[in-house]
């Protein structure tokens, strides 16, 4: 026996290809949909990998340093690095604010990383070009989505950067590129008032009385001193030795340090739970009529093939063909133009998730799982039609 | 199998029920042998087209007995339970119209009929070959349908009637496209054929110039036929 | 009839398929996990290093002259303005001496008393000694009684006595003028040595308690600037390393400096070492105190040994290492660093040696299974 679905295409190629190519497109627009998801999850998983650690010890009560703003000592590390089991620990800032280049500003989250000492948490794991930071203030590492080049001086509030290192894929859970740069400058930035706001709390400071006694001199300037301390970071990062247990840890933390603490897991929860649970449903509900639209479409575009054969049918049936026969030319077509359709689309969606502003993560099981959805789509949708070619009476073929 | 042609007696066809009832058919007796061919000739709305249907079994006649072969397949109600195997094994149809399969290139066209009797590829297509050789159309056997002319494409149609050697064939209006050189030459390969294969062959027709050549003509009208002697003229 | 010969139509069904199938293997073998992983590859070498050190730090001055009064009083005049430049012992500024000038008065006429006090006294003692000598050069002449010359004599006694204390009256008196006097001067505010003065913060009228800063002074010739340096880095740094210091003001133009000394205390709160850096010559104009200044202190050059870009060391697993690129395969091995330069190359003591093929950048973090392939530059770098 032939393959009539197959006889068939190849007879009229160019429309079944270009039907596929156009279905290929709408499944491309599917799987980016679905590789913005993946991208905004792996957003959030990058930044956790990148910051290398174990542990998040934020302030009390928050869900910081991502999803809430946390602010704690910056001495508070001290006790946490002589617990037993802690291997290093490290403070860190996040601030996410507009990084100036000269006429240009990018969206940035810029992280304070203690200098110094190698393979911190918290410092890029990897670079691109450059190198990592070796002064303890006026370096910057810029992911490249930044747009950043090695050697760009970027101004973070009062103070100009050189870049000197590019990373890759170093987002924040919102995907906007990271700068690292020194924790002390950080902290400045992300502390330190603007000095005109310096200035009129000077003022404030100097006219209230209690601050500025006449029989006290010196009383003003200390006061002054202590109103622009900095002494703050969002968060410290612990690594756990390997033979620790990081629950245990964890705990310890949190029970005699009066800290809030979060483990990897927790964290995840947190920021694809929570910072991104919004965002991914909607991206989820777009998916879901992306996949009822295509659907809908590829059952139509078999409809149309097949009532553009119902004279064939009939004939086919006069003649004495089986229905199994014409049900099979019917799915096998459409099974085809499915199979067309998610290769184009594959390849259009992996071609253009580059040129996405955000991250688009092109999961090999996604695709699987859009091949077996795309087959069991064409599947259903051609039911629709082989009822239609069933119900044609062979007497058609006949005249009258 | 004993080939008897093709007989009907008292068949008839009644649409609808009640008092918007219509007899379409009202018991016609008609019978073919083996090796001949008959002309059925009547007007619109005469039962031409009911009557075909119900000798190709796409639909049931209301009452009456028809014999296929030596096979009774209707005896007031169907005696055959397959009805697409019976059209497909037992009855050959050749259209006004050629209906080829557009996307099958001639051989595939009629070998597609031993195929879905499930026969191999190669025995089917060596079984149309033949046929094409005998329908003289060899040459085009690898050509797709669009690219024959109408003589060619009825040519291929009647092969794919005949390639299955069914003991009857039902023409519908064969030579309607057709100018009357051609239409003499699809009447005579009908003829071969019919000879040849020992095949019954009906052809529904009000086509002028090929009435004169059946030996016998039943006409229909208002729904009961009426056997009458043709010119026979010898074709050759 | 055995086999299809080729026709047009599977040839062009074959000119679709076969491309959109070999697109999408490439598409499928090139993007996403199957990808192999682009890296930067390099040779290690030795080379010499040359370590040195960065700290921020401001501008001050070694010496500041805080000039005030010890006593509480008002500000009659102050005599200089921020910018003039002093010499030592120039009268800066004076307190309001309120009732201290009249009590000076009222001492000079007390001294004047007292010294009338003494003449009358010296008299007295002048008479009584002649009288004492009188009587006894009348006694020897046995023209007087015993008795009266003893007279006389107690008489004299007496008068050289109230003598000495005119004396003593007079010294005190004196002594107490001069403390007034003392505390006259006191109120001038006299520039304790040469300097600019950098802050005038009271002007006259204005009444300032005992201890109050009203005019400031800064030692020109002695600025120097208040570096801090990362605790991590300070090893090896000592007084007397050369150091460049940049000011803010002007990026461009470098200067020469000196460590002088390293803070015996460092900031606890800040975590950084401090250290002195004078300036080899102090620049002109002079700096505002408080500019911020970058310092780089070299340290002396290290033989050459292996040394790698920092960007190729990796923590995994707790251990600081490179991936080390061995017939194509990657293998993380565990290094001991050693001094790192400020422009990103770090000497490796222990775990790699000269020769040694190790990856720089990678366009992903690498595991032992990735796949690599060597590029020279990263693709999608911008420049």
């Amino acid at each position: 026996m032939i393959s009539l679905a197959g006889r068939d295409i190849q007879h009229a190629l160019g429309k079944f290809v270009f039907t596929g190519f156009g279905l290929g497109l709408l499944i491309g627009v599917t799987l980016t949909m679905a590789g913005v998801y993946r991208g905004m999850v792996d957003d959030a998983k990058v930044l956790l990998d990148n910051s290398s650690a174990d542990i998040w010890v934020v302030q009390k009560d928050t869900l910081g340093p991502y999803a809430e703003s946390s602010s704690i000592y910056d001495d508070v590390w001290r006790s946490i690095r002589s617990i037993p089991g802690v291997a290093r620990v490290a403070n860190v800032t996040y601030l996410t604010m507009q990084v100036r280049q000269g006429e240009r500003d990018v969206r940035a989250m810029v992280t304070g990383i203690t200098a110094g000492e190698f393979g911190l948490p918290g410092w890029p794991p990897q670079l691109i070009a450059g190198r990592q930071i070796t002064r303890g203030h006026y370096e910057a590492v810029a992911d490249n989505a930044s747009g950043f080049k090695i050697g760009d001086d970027i101004q973070i509030r009062r103070n100009s950067y050189k870049v000197v290192g590019i990373t890759r894929r170093m987002v924040s859970s919102s995907g906007d590129p990271m700068v690292f740069i020194p924790l002390r400058d950080a902290q400045e930035a992300q502390f330190l008032k603007d000095n005109d706001a310096i200035w009129q709390q000077r003022r404030r400071t100097g006219e209230n009385p209690n601050f500025n006694r006449p029989g006290v001199p010196g009383l003003l300037d200390a006061v002054i001193d202590s109103q622009s301390t900095n002494a703050y970071v969002n968060a410290v990062l612990v690594q756990v030795k390997p033979e620790h247990n990081v629950q245990t840890i964890a705990e310890t933390i949190q029970r005699w340090k009066r800290l809030t603490v979060y483990t990897r897991s927790q964290m995840e929860e947190i920021l694809v739970g929570k910072l991104i649970a919004t965002s991914a449903k909607q991206i989820g509900m777009f998916l879901a009529i992306l996949a009822i639209v295509s659907a809908a479409i590829v059952a139509f575009i078999i409809y149309t093939l097949t009532l553009g054969k119902i004279r064939e049918i009939a004939v086919l049936k006069l003649i004495g063909t089986r229905n199994r026969t014409i049900a099979g030319l019917i799915m096998q077509q459409a099974i085809a133009l499915g199979v067309i359709g998610f290769v184009v689309g594959k390849i259009t969606a992996t071609l253009w998730a580059p040129v996405f502003p955000k991250y688009v993560l092109l999961q090999p099981l996604d695709s699987i799982i859009g091949f077996i959805a795309v087959v069991v789509i064409c599947v259903l949708a051609s039911i629709i039609a082989i009822r239609a070619a069933l119900k044609v009476d062979p007497a058609e073929a006949i005249g009258g | 199998m004993q080939n008897k042609g093709i007989r009907i007696e008292g068949l008839t066809k009644r649409y609808g029920k009640g008092d918007t009832a219509v007899d379409a058919l009202k018991g016609v007796d008609m019978q073919v042998a083996p090796g001949e061919v008959v002309g059925l000739i009547g007007p619109s709305g005469s039962g031409k087209s009911t009557l075909l249907k119900c000798l190709g079994a796409v639909i049931e006649p209301t009452a009456g007995r028809m014999i296929l072969g030596d096979e009774v397949i209707y005896d007031n109600g169907w005696k055959v339970r397959d009805l697409r195997a019976l059209r497909r094994d037992k009855i050959g149809f050749v259209f006004q119209a050629p209906y080829l399969i557009p996307f099958l290139d001639v051989t595939d066209n009629v070998a597609l009929l031993p195929m879905l009797a499930g026969k191999p590829n190669t025995e089917a297509r060596k079984q149309a070959l033949d046929l094409l050789q005998a329908l003289d159309v060899l040459h085009r056997a690898r050509a797709m349908p669009s690219q024959l002319s109408g003589g060619e494409q009825q040519r291929v149609a009647i092969a794919r009637g005949l390639v299955n050697h069914p003991p009857v064939i039902l023409a519908d209006e064969p030579t309607a496209p057709l100018d009357s050189e051609r239409a003499l030459a699809v009447i005579k390969i009908l003829n071969d054929m019919a000879r040849k294969f020992e095949t019954a062959i009906i052809v529904v027709t009000h086509d002028e110039k090929i009435i004169p050549t059946f030996k016998r003509i039943y006409h229909i009208r208002d729904g009961i036929t009426y056997e009458e002697a043709g010119d026979g003229v010898d074709l050759r | 009839m055995k086999l299809l010969p080729i026709k047009g139509r599977t040839l062009a069904l074959l000119a679709v398929v076969v491309p959109l199938l070999i697109l999408f293997i490439y598409v499928a073998l090139r993007s996403g996990p199957l990808a192999p992983v682009q890296v930067t590859i390099k040779t290690v070498e030795n080379r010499p290093l040359s370590p040195a050190l960065f700290g921020i730090g401001t501008i001050e001055t070694r010496y500041r002259y805080k000039i005030g009064p010890t006593i509480p009083g008002r500000l009659m005049h102050v005599g200089v303005q921020v910018g003039d430049l002093v010499k030592a012992g120039a009268l800066l500024g004076e307190m309001d001496p309120v009732d201290l000038d009249a009590k000076i008065a009222a001492q000079d006429a007390a001294l004047k008393r007292a010294q009338a006090q003494l003449r009358e006294a010296q008299a007295r003692q002048a008479y009584a000694q002649s009288q004492a000598i009188r009587y006894q050069k009348l006694l020897t002449a046995h023209t007087t009684s015993e008795e009266l010359v003893t007279t006389k004599k107690h008489e004299l006694a007496i008068a050289e006595a109230q003598l000495s204390v005119s004396r003593e009256e007079i010294v005190r008196l004196a002594a107490e003028r001069d403390a007034m006097l003392a505390q006259r001067d006191n109120l001038r505010l006299v520039a304790p040595a040469d300097g600019l003065v950098a802050l005038r913060s009271a002007d006259p009228g204005t009444t300032v308690v005992a201890g109050q800063t009203v005019v400031e002074l800064i030692d020109t010739g002695t600025f120097w600037v208040n570096v801090r340096f990362n605790q991590t880095h300070t090893y090896g740094l000592k007084a007397g390393l050369p150091a460049q210091i940049i000011l803010r003001s002007h990026a461009d133009q470098p200067y020469e400096g000196e460590v002088l000394r390293i803070e015996p205390i460092a900031d606890q709160v800040t975590e950084e070492t401090l250290a002195k850096i004078t300036f080899t010559q102090i620049p002109k104009p002079l700096p505002s105190l408080g500019e911020l200044a970058e310092v780089t202190v070299n340290l002396p050059a290290l033989p050459s040994s292996p040394t790698i870009p920092n960007a190729a060391i990796k923590r995994i697993d707790g251990h600081l290492g490179v991936w080390k690129v061995v017939d194509g395969d990657l293998k993380f091995t565990p290094v001991t660093l050693g001094v790192a330069s400020l422009d990103g190359y770090v000497q490796i003591q222990e775990g790699i040696d000269p020769g040694d093929q190790i990856v720089v950048y990678s366009a992903k973090t690498l595991t032992k299974r990735s796949r690599i392939t060597a590029v020279d530059r990263l693709l999608g770098l911008k420049t």
